[in-house]
């Protein structure tokens, strides 16, 4: 084997690795916003009927149409090529950015709705009955619940999302994925190469995994058995 | 010496679920350090009068008042402003409920003092020192650090009749505290209960324990069918009941216990 | 932008027939990557559940790396790399080239891996949930392993792992879509292809999306048909 080749590689992928970081906390980020606010939007009916059909749309088509609906499609628009979002909007970043934004969203939405139905309805009514306010019982009783309860769901979720950005290099942006790609034409050493790209992959959903544990055993020590 | 004052007042509270006429005009006054026991049927609505006194269930009409605050609530709904009034009424009135409610992701000592901090806003040494001493009042000052879901049942109820005593509620609301509690659970609530009667705490208890009732009520009060049937102090209700159901109730009940 | 619907439809310069086409395609591409991830993933949840500690420890490792990898990475690999390797051993035999892999082989044979991985999971979870109680019941009857897996464990763990099963297949279809990088004429590709053609990328990425939206839907609804039937036997069983 070459090792000089695959640590030479390694280094080479690695200069990805700060994108495809970038891009999978930001669009957690904003996933995870997106999702609240969906989320919220089910307390009325038309907003239900929305948040469904949005969840609907995006959990059942592929991430690689949405990235290509949103670089491709979406400047086959006039207003949109002359309107005030051009600059970002005609930018692969942020159209990578913002299909995998969207997308997480809808997968965090259900995941976030379903914590909030484990929520015990008896704990809620006990703190609205102690006269705490709306916000205060969402902020202090049924968000930490209902997080706790999310949590493995939601950490396949970034898992899932680290390993999405990886589609983006079908736009040329040049994460690990599309460094690789590049490196793969100019060498044709496709195995070694993809190989070393999977690794990256791999140590960092290791993390990821690890990570949750962690927290999973810090924020929820009442199912561990654990005392503070 | 001076009369005591109300507590705690109910007038004309009527509640339906959809064509179900729970309540149908139910009047009941309890005044400081009064302990009224509710009894009657399953489904004659105890649960629900006792859920319309902090609005968790909405009355349809009717006057509803803790200590100064009162609200006439119509349609089933609260506006804003009566939902603010609403909290100041929870904030004096203390609940227990039948599956205790605890939440989970708190200690048990976190239980106690999260109203008293995030609703009153209480210094935080103080809520600790006063959930300390309720604690050791129910017996459970070492499991002040314990998770609910460690505990048993009848523990996580004095849990929480600690935490609704933290609240310094003028009132304390118990919807049949120990029906969900194995049978050789049941007397250690019945015991922290007992105490704060002795304590003159103000009480309204629904409950199927006819021995207790009779033995901590100044009064007792027999709903049937979303009406007060029968009112009086354990003596009479329970010794020489005027209404002919209250009667049957009360045989059948102790048949069952004998 | 003026949409010409009719490029859409099944006219001369329609491209309804090929969009048919490819859309079958797609469903072909995920029902064999489906079964092949069924069959793969059945064996690797025994070997998690029944197997040695090498062995289990051995399928532990594979779900870990598969779970943790980008499908798309797994397929350039399968592919680019598969060609790779053909390419060398053609060579060494002295063949002349340009040798070449199948795009829906390389394609199906890594969602299907992948997806073997994330099947396992859901198997196992569905051979956890069943009460250890009725698995002892009929121990104490004295049935055989194999008898108490078919009559026993096997109906009961099947009744669980169906809503699992349905996610399952519902990401190998939305997978499927990275296998246009081969240039398997599936779905994705060819709404690319037409997009390229026709410079109406909105209209055929939509065309696209709906195709996905048809097929995911409808699945979505067997499976549901699938869930209640079992419960309603299981119900019917278990009194
Ligand atoms: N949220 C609700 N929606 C619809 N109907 C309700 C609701 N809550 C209570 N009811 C109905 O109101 C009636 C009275 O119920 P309630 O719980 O007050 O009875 P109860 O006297 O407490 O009975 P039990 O002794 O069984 O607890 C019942 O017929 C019940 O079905
Ligand atoms: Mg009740």
């Amino acid at each position: 084997m070459d090792f000089a080749f695959l640590s030479g590689m390694l280094t080479q992928l690695l200069k990805g690795l700060p994108l495809t970081l970038n891009l999978g906390m930001l669009a957690l980020a904003g996933g995870f916003g997106l999702s609240l606010i969906l989320n919220l939007m089910r307390t009325t009916r038309v907003g239900n009927a929305l948040a469904s059909a949005y969840v609907f749309a995006f959990r059942g088509t592929p991430l690689l149409i949405q990235i290509f609906m949103i670089y491709y499609g979406l400047a086959s628009f006039g207003f949109i090529r002359h309107g005030f979002l051009w600059p970002f909007l005609r930018e692969p970043y942020w159209c990578g950015l913002l299909a995998l934004i969207l997308n997480d969203a809808a997968y965090t939405s259900e995941i976030l709705r379903g914590g909030l139905r484990a929520v015990p309805r008896g704990a809620v009514e006990a703190a609205r009955v102690s006269g705490m306010t709306r916000l205060t019982v969402m902020r202090r009783i049924t968000l930490p619940i209902a997080v706790r309860q999310a949590l493995p769901a939601y950490s396949n979720e970034v898992i899932s999302i680290l390993k999405s950005t990886a589609l983006v290099s079908t736009i040329t942006l040049m994460e690990v994925t599309g460094i690789a790609r590049a490196a793969v034409s100019e060498t044709w050493r496709a195995v070694e190469i993809f190989l070393c790209a999977a690794a990256i992959y791999l140590a960092l959903s290791l993390l990821v995994t690890q990570l949750s544990a962690w927290a999973e055993r810090r924020l929820s020590p009442w199912q561990f058995g654990e005392t503070p | 010496m001076t009369l005591p004052s109300t507590a705690l007042s109910i007038a004309g509270l009527r509640k339906s679920f959809g064509s179900n006429e729970v309540l149908r005009g139910i009047d009941l006054v309890a005044k400081d350090g009064d302990v009224i026991s509710l009894i009657g049927a399953s489904g004659s609505g105890k649960s629900t009068l006792l859920r319309c006194i902090p609005m968790l269930e909405i009355p349809d009409a009717g006057t509803v008042s803790v200590g100064e605050d009162s609200l006439s609530p119509t349609g089933g709904r609260l506006s804003r402003a009566q939902l603010a009034v609403a909290r100041q009424m929870r904030g004096h009135l203390g609940f227990v409920f039948q599956n205790f409610n605890l939440w989970p992701h708190r200690t048990v000592l976190q239980n106690v003092i999260e109203a008293p901090l995030f609703v009153q806003n209480r210094p935080r040494a103080e809520a600790v020192d006063e959930a300390t001493a309720l604690l050791e009042k129910v017996g459970l000052s070492e499991k002040r650090d314990a998770w609910p879901a460690h505990l048993s049942g009848g523990q996580q109820q004095r849990v929480a009749i600690a935490r609704a005593l933290a609240q310094r509620p003028r009132a304390i609301l118990f919807d049949e505290p120990t029906s969900a509690l194995d049978p050789e659970l049941v007397g250690e609530v019945l015991k922290v209960i007992r105490a704060l009667a002795a304590e003159g705490r103000t009480m309204l208890i629904v409950t199927h324990e006819m021995g207790f009732a009779r033995e901590v009520s100044s009064q007792v009060v027999f709903l049937h069918q979303g009406l007060i049937e029968e009112a009086g102090t354990p003596g009479q209700v329970f010794g020489n009941p005027a209404s002919e159901r209250c009667r049957a109730f009360l045989s059948g009940h102790f048949d069952r216990n004998r | 932008m003026q949409a010409d619907l009719t490029l859409l439809g099944f006219g001369p310069d329609g491209w309804g027939l090929a969009l048919a086409r490819a859309g079958l395609m797609t469903l072909y591409v995920s029902v064999a990557a489906f079964l092949s991830g069924l069959a793969f993933g059945t064996l690797i949840a025994w070997a998690r559940v029944a197997g040695n500690w090498p062995l289990r420890k051995l399928a532990e490792a594979y779900a870990t790396v598969f779970r943790g990898v980008p499908d798309i990475l797994v397929i350039y690999l399968f592919y680019f790399g598969g060609r790779q390797v053909v390419t060398a051993i053609g060579t060494a035999l002295g063949l002349s080239g340009p040798f070449d892999i199948s795009g829906f082989l390389a394609g199906v044979l890594a969602i299907g891996l992948v997806s073997a991985a994330n099947q396992s999971e859901v198997l196992r979870g569905a051979y956890q949930a069943v009460p250890r109680g009725t698995i002892e019941a009929g121990r104490v009857v004295g049935m055989t392993r194999l008898v108490l897996f078919r009559r026993v464990i096997a109906p009961q763990a099947l009744v669980t792992a169906i809503p699992g099963m349905g996610n399952q297949w519902q990401s190998v279809i939305k997978e499927s879509a990275l296998v246009s990088v081969t240039g398997l004429v599936e779905t994705m590709r060819q709404v690319a292809v037409a997009a390229g053609t026709t410079q109406e990328h909105f209209l055929f990425y939509a065309a696209g999306a709906i195709i996905y939206l048809i097929i995911t839907t409808l699945s979505d609804h067997v499976f549901r048909l699938a869930e209640r039937r079992s419960l309603r036997g299981h119900e019917q069983g278990g009194i």
